[in-house]
């Protein structure tokens, strides 16, 4: 059974809520949400090395205007509670396959979420023509609500898919291992796409080069 | 944020208008700030603050209209361009380097101090800033310092990602035998292929759900 589970899905929903509802203090970034996840867990370490997979994957996503994009926050909840205890690679690539699902879900939810919140102010627009603040203030609260429920749901969702991936996991080691491998290359992957579109301009993209070349160096200092 | 957002955060500013909340100036200026908006959330506050002081100065509701349709689209690409591709991923590589380097929660909180520097201050100076512009809020979209950080924005993300990625990478890859390190290379190459050439609009949700699905796969074979 997962520890803490009932704390797990409060987080889920105080990261839900802040993507895009709530203050975006980015304690939604799977950084900060798979660290802490870890930590609500009993392993913040495997929290950790899940959030920081997820985070590369996230330095892809650009959320311009109405971009469709996953929500790796949720994702990377459900994945620290799926590696929390288990052994190093093998918990970590099991724990992202689970967290990239996840935020997959999580994503179409987000979409799903906008939609009624377009079709709610669609049902009340003659009362916000004639400028009725309690409809105003209901519409927020609403969404707010749509919102809570979202996350409640998937966090829920994916704290099912770790139960069952602990207690029933249908992979060899062999398996856990291919895991581990893909998706730190497909996380690394993303993050190097999304540092070559940040910089924009061909002759701005020198800056990510110079930017790795100080990485290899503090690599090779340490 | 939307039109009703705007609504719910400009309607304590409308409340000291003439007549109070009963009166006329008050409903028509509600009515208005709940029609259609979009902007990034931590810029907003220039639209809600002039919009407001112009409710409040009488300014004709046509132009006031034109004014929030003007608003809409430069606040959405600064905020976007200054933000979403600047100073969060910047701040995200600062945290990644922290966290790697020293610890988890001295990586997650030096996160968080960064990036919130820039969010609280960004959302205090552009409600005051709006609220000082009123009608001619143009010009602090237009100043110096905010053309500086969009000059600097994607570079310095970029810059800050490529020296996170080498430091990130070696602590994940900490335990793995050279087989699995030639392995994380080659996912890593066909996913940039893919990503730059091959399937641009794939995204890396998807190659990696897809990586996942070739590997359990693998596994049972």
């Amino acid at each position: 059974m997962i520890a803490n589970a009932g704390w797990l899905l409060l987080w889920g929903v105080v990261v839900g809520l802040d993507l895009i509802c709530v203050a975006q203090t980015m304690v939604s970034r799977p950084l900060v949400a798979g660290t802490v996840a870890g930590a609500i867990a009993g392993d913040p370490v495997a929290g950790m090395a899940v959030g920081v997979i997820l985070e590369l994957f996230a330095l892809e996503v650009q959320p311009f205007g109405a971009t469709r994009y996953p929500d790796y926050g949720l994702g990377a909840v459900a994945a620290a509670a799926a590696a929390a205890g288990a052994p190093a690679i093998l918990g970590t690539g099991v724990g992202v396959s689970l967290g990239l699902i996840v935020a997959f879900v999580g994503g179409k939810g987000l979409h799903l979420r906008r939609i009624r919140n377009g079709l709610d102010v669609d049902r009340h627009l003659d009362q916000l023509e004639q400028g009725n603040l309690r409809i105003i203030y209901a519409l927020h609260l609403r969404g707010l609500a749509r919102e809570v429920l979202r996350s409640l749901i998937v966090t829920a969702f994916g704290l099912l898919l770790a139960e069952a991936i602990r207690r029933w996991a249908p992979l060899t080691v062999q398996g856990a291992v291919y895991l581990g491998i893909v998706t730190l290359g497909a996380a690394v992957s993303a993050a190097v796409t999304g540092a070559i579109r940040l910089a924009g301009r061909k002759s701005a993209q020198q800056w990510f080069v110079l930017g790795l070349l100080g990485g290899l160096v503090g690599l090779m200092l340490r | 944020m939307i039109g009703v957002g705007v609504a719910f955060s400009s309607e304590p500013l409308l409340r000291d208008l003439p007549g109070g909340v009963q009166g006329q100036r008050y409903r028509k200026a509600l009515v208005r700030s709940a029609s259609y908006f979009n902007g990034h959330p931590y810029l907003i506050g220039l639209a809600v603050g002039a919009l407001a002081r112009t409710e409040h100065e009488g300014v004709p509701p046509e132009q006031i209209g034109r004014l929030r349709s003007a608003l809409a689209g430069p606040l959405g690409s600064v905020g976007d361009k200054m933000v979403w591709t600047g100073t969060l991923p910047s701040a995200s590589a600062v945290g990644l380097v922290l966290a790697v380097t020293l610890s988890p929660m001295v990586g997650v909180v030096g996160f968080l101090v960064l990036h919130n520097i820039v969010n609280i201050g960004l959302r205090v100076w552009a409600l005051s800033a709006g609220w000082r512009g009123g009608m001619q809020v143009a010009k602090f979209l237009g100043g110096a310092a905010i053309k500086l950080c969009l000059k600097v924005a994607g570079p310095m993300a970029a810059c800050a990602v490529g020296l996170a990625l080498p430091l990130a990478g070696a602590w994940l890859a900490r335990g793995l035998d050279m087989k699995a390190l030639l392995g994380v290379g080659i996912v890593a190459t066909v996913g940039i292929v893919f990503a730059r050439s091959l399937w641009p609009t794939l995204g890396g949700l998807r190659f990696g759900l897809g990586g996942v699905a070739l590997a359990v796969l693998a596994g049972w074979l």
